[in-house]
């Protein structure tokens, strides 16, 4: 539990009430009656027994699982419960829907019979409880009703005795044997509450749903707040927390190579911001965010901003000359502004207007602008800037590490969040060899991602696909980190390869890395007689040559030289001579 | 016969794609997973086919879009851009030509309104509204990827990998390129957001597969060609002996690509004819040569006897002063050493004339200036600027002795040592 207070956690405190009803001597567990929760600092406490429905906490807030409590049991100190089921409307996949043959009431669920996922939960993700009514017209907002059953594949009617006989469910907490491996209905597509339902860890088993670790291993799935940026979020946080608070404006500058986090850590800041200035501990503010990269000139950040603050379109030197107005002058009930501006380095001009304005507005007594800028290079204002654009930039830096491999590994197993889909070692080695490279955590993602998507394909069974292994992960390496050049080598025809073999016995003959088309000819020629093969005329040597060109495997200058023309090797001698050898 | 000629010719030329190219069968399966994940799924990706020219990537490419595009809800929904980096050479060309293939609000009629900066703004206020269940999928085609990487910030590049990476409208980038190092181009931001999948598309065909694929290209289809005796006729004559196996030898270690396959093969097509309705290995042959035939060679058979001299000359001021740069003051001179010896008038021009006949030289790019922009600038004194020769020996040699009634001392000129 992160003991930063900024961050929004409820905590709910979980008991037994009473003693244990009866014990299980072979599993060792207890089994209880009843559960308290109550929230912290509140006096109200909420009682769940069995055969209540409860919600369950899921990905989205705004819809919780919903399912009924068959047991409450405790076992190695844990408390658990046994629970039957339901799946929301948003669950079923949508062009599942179409078989209803009608509209899905928004407040319907279903009777869940399809390959289920774990009936045991950990009850520390219970939220509340909830009525639930059979076949009931109640519009009420606090009521669910249930109708029909849904196994993942079609819709039944579900007759009052199977309501009835999910109370009295025997617990399973072994597997019966030969019984489908449990996974989630396949993800709808368009679905945007996709997650597991959370699973209790039963370390023999092996719960995989390839398309939701897909999904989540995705870059653009930015969890609520990131993993290891902590300190660094609360730094941030702090900052500009005390300038809003005060009124003031200021300046704030963070670097750090591409990949580690700078961007989504400061819109975690300012969605932390913008819940408390909701719930009024901090004043109300605007936030703008521009980017250089998004930018066709760096002039157009005037007109960018000012559309972003007053809804206005002006030219260039009009929205500066307006801003610098609006910044320097007092005006009624002013809220401060924070300016988030990506990729500082491309609104670098020779003169450096739009930077000094950037950071000179700040310093301005009623401006109330907070500048925070994102760039790559630590030095950025000691090398590019001016010296008085940089002195009001400030001395407030940040810098953003790149990650190391426990940074990494921690940071996908908490996307994965409970779904065991790797294997240990293999997620040891994708954080090992990114993290030794660049530290970049996209490229780990992405690496994770393709690793799965392999392990999915090459499974022998397509429903139960494991866990992704050490093959899988190598395999993904190897793909996307590789260089292709031995294979073209080894690829290309008999007459490419042989030029190749006399641009080296030239440079060697040379002493030098460069060469004349006109002297590279001669070797091969010669070469050609060697091999008993017919010497190619000078216009096919020089089209073999092109290709080789244009595959940049040589370098070579502008053909309208001919044969005049110098050759370079881009590949290194070595490997051009394995891969040679190998044939 | 003509039915033969159609449809060959559209095998050859107009690239009707097959039903699945051989040989690419993983490739194709994973272009297909991905292309698939974003149009059914909605998950955003992107990846670079990389192969030399002629391997097909284009071909490989269009060959999974029609095999996706025939599921009809993939038909209805994914939306293409296809681009092109030798056609849109600018990034301000490139966004005016997204928009109009995604038919944006900006566009009317076939005409884009807005600066570049509205348009990029517009564009990426576009796809930001998406999202993953509700907006279309778009697939971005970028041919010639990395002349992209050579635009100003490469701000195409770094907003579509971008929105490749966000929770917007679900994009599949999808890039061809035929170098190897494509990814050294790429500036660190846009690199770190690109997923760094790569399809290698490279020839891997043995000779024995080579000659398997000419005989395919070549098959007329048994079921559907109207004339079946003539049909199975033609099939029968594409029997490869030794000489025809010798010649596509020769042209498969020369290059294994396919694009250069069907320039021989159009070839040979285009004798076939009424009066000569099969085809014959002799055919091939006359083809194979025709294609391999060196080039400056037979603009070298065009060339008056006068041109033909100074070229020898040159050559020899090549021999004696080790490839240095030459001026036609010098080629005249070494012109009239021989003269001298020959004490023939047959050949003795003025100097204008052979300023002519040097001009024409100049024009046919047989001698190149050393240094083009001092030449043009320079009026005066044409006769003392520095030029190069543009051949190698072997080729005047060869020249000279295909070259119609050439004189025997020109020739016994050309070979002598000592010019």
């Amino acid at each position: 539990m992160a003991r930063y207070l900024t961050r929004n956690r409820l905590r709910r405190i979980y008991k037994w009430g009473g003693f244990p009803v009866s014990h299980d001597r072979k599993l060792k567990t207890d089994e209880y009656d009843s559960l308290h929760i109550s929230l912290e600092d509140l006096p109200r406490t909420t009682v769940i027994t069995n055969g209540q429905y409860i919600l369950i906490e899921g990905v989205d807030d705004d819809h919780p699982y919903v399912a009924k409590v068959t047991k409450l049991i405790e076992s190695d100190k844990k408390k658990k419960a046994l629970v039957q089921w339901f799946a929301r409307v948003g669950e079923v996949p949508p062009n599942k829907l179409k078989l209803l043959g009608r509209e899905p009431h928004p407040q319907e669920i279903f009777y869940y019979e399809g390959p289920t996922c774990e009936d045991e939960i950990d009850v520390e993700s219970i939220l509340n409880t909830v009525q639930v009514h059979q076949s009931t017209l109640s519009y009420w907002m606090e009521v669910l009703y249930v109708k029909l059953s849904w196994n993942t594949k079609v819709f039944k009617v579900v007759t009052p005795e199977q309501i009835e006989t999910a109370t009295a469910a025997a617990p399973r907490l072994v597997p019966t044997p030969g019984r489908l491996r449990p996974a989630l209905p396949p993800s709808p597509p368009c679905s945007p509450a996709l997650a597991a339902t959370p699973r209790s860890r039963a370390p023999s088993r092996r719960c995989v749903c390839c398309h939701l670790s897909v999904s989540r291993l995705h870059v653009s799935s930015v969890p609520e707040s990131l993993p290891c940026r902590e300190q660094e979020f609360q730094d941030i946080y702090n900052f500009v927390e005390s300038k809003v608070m005060d009124g003031t404006g200021g300046c704030m500058y963070i670097s750090g190579v591409p990949g580690t986090g700078k961007t989504a850590t400061v819109h975690e800041v300012i969605r932390s911001l913008q819940r408390a200035s909701d719930a009024d501990d901090v004043p109300a503010f605007n936030f703008i965010e521009i980017n250089g990269m998004k930018m066709t000139d760096p002039h157009q950040a005037y007109v960018q901003i000012l559309q972003k603050l007053t809804g206005q379109k002006a030219t260039p030197d009009h929205a500066a000359a307006l801003l610098e107005k609006r910044f320097s002058h007092a005006g009624p009930k002013k809220e401060s502004t924070v300016l988030l501006v990506d990729e500082l380095d491309l609104l670098w001009t020779r003169k450096q207007n739009v930077m000094y304005n950037l950071f000179d507005w700040p310093t301005r007594r009623h401006g109330r602008l907070v500048v925070l800028t994102i760039a790559n290079t630590m030095d950025l204002p000691e090398r590019i800037m001016i010296n008085r654009v940089a002195s009001r930039l400030g001395l407030t830096r940040m810098s953003f590490q790149p990650y190391s491999f426990k940074q990494l590994q921690q940071i996908i197993m908490s996307r994965l969040n409970k779904v065991k889909a790797f294997e240990e070692d293999a997620l040891q080695l994708v954080s090992r060899k990114v993290a030794a490279l660049s530290g970049d955590a996209r490229r780990c993602l992405d690496i994770c991602r393709r690793a799965t998507e392999i392990c999915e394909h090459t499974s022998l069974d397509p429903g139960a696909p494991g866990l992704v292994g050490m093959s899988h992960v190598m395999q993904a390496l190897d793909e996307m980190f590789s260089s292709a050049y031995v294979t073209a080598i080894r690829c290309a025809s008999v007459q490419e390869q042989l030029f190749l073999r006399s641009v080296l016995m030239e440079f060697r003959r040379l002493g030098l890395e460069e060469a004349t088309f006109q002297q590279v000819l001669v070797q091969h020629q010669a070469l050609c007689r060697v091999e008993g093969l017919q010497p190619p005329s000078v216009s096919e040597a020089l089209a073999a040559c092109q290709r080789l060109g244009a595959c940049r495997l040589l370098l070579l200058e502008p053909s309208r030289l001919g044969v005049l023309q110098r050759v370079r090797l881009n590949v290194s001698q070595d490997d051009v001579l394995y891969a040679l050898k190998a044939e | 016969h003509l039915q033969v000629q159609t449809l060959l010719r559209e095998r050859l030329c107009h690239q009707q794609l097959p039903q699945r190219p051989e040989g690419v069968d993983s490739q194709h399966k994973h272009l297909m997973e991905l292309l698939k994940r974003t149009a059914v799924h909605g998950e955003s990706n992107s990846v670079l086919i990389i192969g030399p020219r002629g391997t097909g990537k284009t071909q490989l490419l269009r060959c999974v879009l029609a095999e996706l595009l025939a599921e009809e809800d993939v038909d209805k929904t994914l939306l293409q851009v296809h681009l092109n980096g030798l056609l849109q050479t600018d990034d301000r060309i490139a966004l005016k030509e997204i928009t109009r293939q995604l038919s944006l609000e900006n566009v009317v009629g076939d005409q884009v309104f807005g600066s570049f900066a509205e348009n990029l703004a517009f564009l990426l206020e576009a796809l930001k509204k998406g999202d993953r269940s509700s907006s279309r999928p778009v697939l971005f085609i970028l041919d010639e990827f990395d002349l992209f990487a050579h635009h100003k910030n490469q701000t195409l590049l770094y907003n579509l990998l971008d929105v490749s990476q966000s929770a917007q409208t679900p994009v599949a980038v999808v890039g061809l390129t035929c170098r190897l190092d494509v990814l050294e181009l790429l500036e660190k931001r846009v690199k770190s957001r690109f997923s760094h999948r790569q399809i290698h598309l490279l020839p891997s065909l043995s000779f024995s597969q080579y000659l398997q694929a000419v005989q395919a290209q070549l098959h007329l289809p048994d079921t559907t060609f109207p004339d079946t005796t003539f049909c199975y006729d033609w099939n029968a004559s594409l029997k490869v002996d030794k000489s025809v196996e010798a010649v596509l030898l020769r042209h498969f270690n020369s290059t294994k690509d396919f694009r250069s396959l069907h320039r021989l093969l159009m070839a040979i097509l285009c004798r076939v004819s009424v009066n000569n309705p099969t085809i014959k290995p002799a055919d091939l042959l006359d083809a194979s040569r025709l294609l391999s035939a060196d080039a400056m060679t037979n603009v070298l058979h065009g060339l008056s006897i006068l041109e033909l001299c100074l070229v020898i000359a040159m050559k020899h001021l090549n021999d004696i002063y080790d490839g240095e740069p030459f001026n036609l003051q010098m080629v005249y001179n070494e012109f009239k050493r021989f003269l001298q010896r020959k004490s023939n008038s047959l050949y003795n021009f003025e100097l204008p004339v052979v300023m002519k006949a040097f001009e024409h030289l100049q024009q046919l790019e047989v001698v190149r200036p050393v240094d083009a922009a001092a030449a043009v600038a320079a009026r005066a004194q044409r006769e003392y600027q520095l030029v190069r020769l543009m051949l190698d020996h072997s080729q005047i040699m060869e020249a000279l002795q295909k070259y119609p009634q050439c004189p025997t001392d020109v020739k016994q000129w050309a070979a002598s040592a000592f010019g």
